[in-house]
């Protein structure tokens, strides 16, 4: 897999708050019809990677290739068009919107000329077919401001899958979801990649490293606004740099 | 070099006003993130207190300025504190409003309390000359004026910076939360904060109304343009607010040399202005907004039932319909300007409760449509709809140019960017001959449309109606379609939206061009309902009232926007004058109540008639209750707001 050449590549990205640098010189890839794990402990700059990728935030050096195409100073909404779809750690739907209108949104923002009422017939097919996948039925006529963490979630999780993402970026998607809950996730999860289109391909980032090491193919450790390390799950877990980071363990370092 | 000298007099006397009242409105802003567009009336009202109390009830000037000083400036001031901490988490335009609010309440009770709204008041100090070298005279009010100004200067600079009290309200500027845990009364400080601010305010309207009169209306007008020195401080820099206003000040009198009328003057006029608007844009993302926490209204999804939005339309074609036979004359010509009214309303419901962009120049757009009309429609009104295009035409590239701020600026900056745009029309467009024909005003032909003319009371209301009716529709289908869909995202949640493909900048400044262009052809048939239009009808105060009434009406829905044009007709009606002068204060008191009900009454009424349609339909309770917005004498949730994240978890 590695040989091939990756749906998304990060090089060398750095990134600076004021006097603080979030991201150091960091890589990362991620292969087509596969998940790729983004971890690392609090501060370590897994989000803002995220950002630097759907253009939230500009690197001061570095390049972000999608597809071969270097998208680096491209502005953010145009990304979106181009396949990129994210949930975001501070929900971030549209409150005063139903579920079912959050995903036409989403699929309308994603589909040139939707806005003007084009192609109506096939939004509204791609809508419903996310629906029926999440099991959002129920609360398809809910206005979204009003519902629970763990529902907004999942709404937002449609929403991306509703944009007909390329690549699909989630961060911290079990959050404040309960154990019923995360293992619902991680079925929907598994099956929203496409392993055989090779479409969507998922970053995902998350605190729960168990699942983690379940469902990832590959994984990138974050430390610092550092890559520790890639690999195989088995082999990032042994790795003593990755021990070190989330025990705080000295004398590995 | 000698000529300029008096003109620097007179000029640090209006900066010394000036610097009192940006002081004032930065301490307030930087301890209680209140930004307050009260402040004139504030003045005003202390102004007016003033004269009572010396002039009316000739209490000496040495028991009455420390009366006003010492009891009515700081109680007002723990008023306008216990008032504002209750909106201080709701969205920009509701707190905008609620102060617009205060100043319309201020305004009502000036005549009630005082009866009249004019007055001259003499100086406090002694308006006697002496001589500064060889021919400079100046009076004894101007150099007291100077120095009360920097004396409160440097008092209050002392105050922050060698008192506990001073570290305290450094503490709560930096932090709220932070210095609220370790120990510091958060709400103690900003109520000295808002006296300290009022007090400021009562010396600034009492020192002011002694030169430029004493009235309701164009003394709060002057406090904005204390607004730009404010701004310019960031509106957390206190000396530098100072400075600003000094110089702001000098910069205003000494154009005055140049000209005293025409284009110097009318540059005079619109330099604050200018200054207010040129620093948010130039400052654009250093403007943080300060708020402790935020709290967002969810408003409920509109009803999609096809049955009850034909129910409702047919209510009100047979309520338009019925009317004319019972209303005749002048009161049916009333009805026609609320029609058209409620028409404007409706692109304000469109640009600010959809899109969430708050304008308060509305108006500016309405005008541009009035005059347009009013000089290339024929005089038997022949080409009327294509002179109302072409006003709409002239109106796209005004509404581009307010919409370049919200590219970097919103909520509240935007507004003060808004409010400056509406204010330089009013003094360096509007006022020109050649686009209003000056104070003598425009006459707008009453048009002629494909041959029929609609020239009388009644066949101009159904004008009027057929006019609110496109509007209306319109907007429904707008709403709900992917346009209404897409400003909404932006509104609710605009990193979300460009993350998606939402390009945020076209999509700004389509809908200020867009509404600003169906203000501006609404505007137009304005012009005609009125026969005459002059710079005063769309002056920067109609636009204000227009974002309050649509506000209190329900900005985001379509009913609003007719709410808002029954509010304004009321005002219209032939009433007494004792009910007239108090349905100001009405408005007042329901956009203060606002800060109870922040989704309007409309929004509100609309969820009552559901669940009460719902009930008759026999559907099953829990179907109604689940999640959804509920009258409160139903539900346990007193208000619908939504939830911290933790909150909700814990359940």
């Amino acid at each position: 897999m590695p040989a091939e050449d990756p749906l998304l590549s990060v090089r060398e990205v750095t990134v600076h708050f004021g006097g603080v640098t979030a991201l150091s010189r960091v890589d990362l890839e991620v292969n087509r019809g596969t998940i790729t794990g983004l971890i690392g402990p609090n501060g370590a700059g897994k989000t803002t990677l995220f950002n630097v990728i759907t253009g939230l935030v500009t690197p001061r050096s570095g390049r972000v290739r999608f597809d071969g195409t270097d998208i680096t100073g491209w502005p953010r909404h145009r990304r979106g068009r181009a396949g990129i779809a994210r949930t975001f750690q501070r929900l971030e739907l549209f409150g005063g919107l139903t579920v079912h209108d959050n995903l036409l949104a989403a699929w309308e923002a994603s589909v040139p000329g939707a806005v003007l009422g084009m192609r109506r017939g096939e939004g509204r097919r791609v809508v419903d077919e996310v629906i029926e996948k999440l099991g959002l039925g129920e609360l398809a006529g809910r206005v979204a401001g009003q519902l629970s963490t763990g529902q907004g979630r999942l709404v937002e999780l449609g929403r991306a899958l509703a944009a007909r993402p390329r690549i699909l970026l989630l961060d911290e998607p079990s959050s404040g979801l309960d154990q019923a809950e995360t293992e619902h996730f991680r079925d929907l999860l598994l099956g929203a990649v496409g392993r055989e289109s090779g479409e969507p391909a998922v970053l995902l980032v998350e605190h729960d490293v168990a699942l983690v090491m379940e469902i990832c193919d590959r994984i990138t450790v974050l430390d610092f606004g550092q890559r520790i390390a890639e690999g195989l799950p088995a082999e990032v877990r042994s790795d003593p740099r990755v021990v070190a980071a989330y025990l705080g363990d000295s004398d590995a370092a | 070099m000698s000529g300029l000298w008096p003109f620097l007099v007179i000029g640090l006397f209006s900066g010394s006003i000036y610097a009192l009242a940006s002081m004032g409105i930065v301490l307030t802003y930087k301890t209680s993130g209140v930004f307050n567009f009260a402040y004139g009336g504030i003045a005003m009202f202390c102004g007016f207190t003033f004269w009572q109390l010396r002039d009316g009830w000739h209490i000496s000037s040495w028991l009455s300025l420390p009366l006003l000083l010492l009891v009515v400036a700081p109680v007002m001031g723990l008023a306008a504190e216990y008032l504002f901490r209750a909106v201080i988490t709701l969205s920009a335009e509701i707190q905008i409003v609620i102060a617009l609010a205060v100043l319309a309440f201020l305004q009502a009770l000036v005549p009630i309390f005082y009866g009249g709204s004019e007055r001259s008041l003499n100086s406090i100090f002694p308006t006697s000359t002496f001589r500064l070298g060889s021919s400079l005279h100046v009076s004894w009010t101007q150099l007291f004026t100077l120095l009360l100004a920097v004396a409160a200067a440097l008092a209050l600079s002392g105050l922050l910076s060698r008192t506990r009290l001073g570290l305290a309200t450094r503490a709560v500027v930096d932090n709220r939360d932070l210095a609220e845990l370790n120990g510091v009364s958060s709400d103690g400080v900003s109520r000295l904060a808002w006296v300290i601010s009022t007090v400021f305010a009562a010396l600034a309207g009492v020192l002011l109304s002694s030169t430029v009169g004493l009235d309701t209306y164009s003394l709060v007008l002057f406090f904005i343009y204390a607004f730009a020195p404010a701004v310019l401080a960031k509106l957390v820099n206190l000396p530098a607010a100072f400075g600003w206003a000094l110089g702001l000040g000098v910069l205003q009198s000494v154009l005055q040399k140049y000209g005293s009328s025409g284009n110097v003057a009318d540059f005079e006029s619109a330099l604050p202005y200018l200054a207010l608007f040129g620093a948010l844009v130039f400052y654009g993302n250093a403007l943080k907004e300060i708020r402790s926490s935020f709290r967002t209204i969810t408003v409920s999804a509109p009803n999609r039932d096809p049955r009850r939005f034909a129910g409702s339309v047919a209510a009100v074609v047979i309520g338009l319909a019925i009317l004319p036979l019972l209303i005749h004359g002048s009161a049916l010509g009333d009805v026609s300007t609320a029609l058209i009214y409620a028409a404007i309303a409706l692109t304000l419901v469109v640009l600010t409760g959809w899109a969430g962009q708050i304008s308060l120049a509305q108006f500016s757009f309405v005008g541009i449509g009035a005059f347009t009309a009013g000089h290339l429609a024929g005089a038997g009104g022949k080409g009327f709809l294509w002179a109302a295009v072409v006003g709409a035409l002239i109106a796209v590239p005004f509404g581009i140019a307010v919409g370049l701020p919200s590219l970097r600026l919103s909520g509240l900056f935007l507004a003060l960017a808004t409010m400056a745009f509406a204010l330089i029309m009013d003094t360096l467009v509007f006022p020109r001959n050649w686009v209003s024909g000056g104070y003598t005003g425009t006459t707008v032909a009453r048009p002629d449309i494909f041959g029929i003319r609609f020239t009388g009371t009644l066949s101009f209301y159904w004008l009027s109606a057929i006019l609110l009716g496109a509007y209306a529709l319109g907007a429904s289908l707008l709403n709900r379609g992917p346009v209404g869909r897409r400003l909404q995202m932006m509104r609710d949640a605009p990193l979300g939206a460009s993350t998606f493909g939402v390009n945020l900048t076209l999509t700004k400044l389509a809908v200020f061009a867009g509404c600003g262009a169906a203000a501006a052809f609404a505007g137009a048939f304005y012009g005609a309902m009125r026969l005459t239009v002059d710079p005063n009808d769309f002056a920067f105060g109609a636009s204000l009232e227009l974002l309050l009434l649509v506000v209190l009406g329900g900005r985001a829905l379509v009913p609003g926007g007719m709410v808002a044009g029954g509010i304004y007709l009321m005002q219209l009606l032939p009433l007494s004058s004792t009910v007239e002068s108090y349905i100001p204060l009405g408005v007042a008191v329901g956009a203060v109540a606002l800060a109870q009900y922040p989704e309007g009454p409309t929004t509100r009424s609309a969820e009552y008639m559901r669940y009460f349609s719902a009930l008759f339909r026999r559907r099953p309770l829990r179907e109604l209750t689940d999640g959804r917005l509920v009258p409160i004498v139903f539900s346990s949730r007193r208000r619908i707001t939504s939830e911290p994240a933790e909150v909700a978890d814990a359940r």
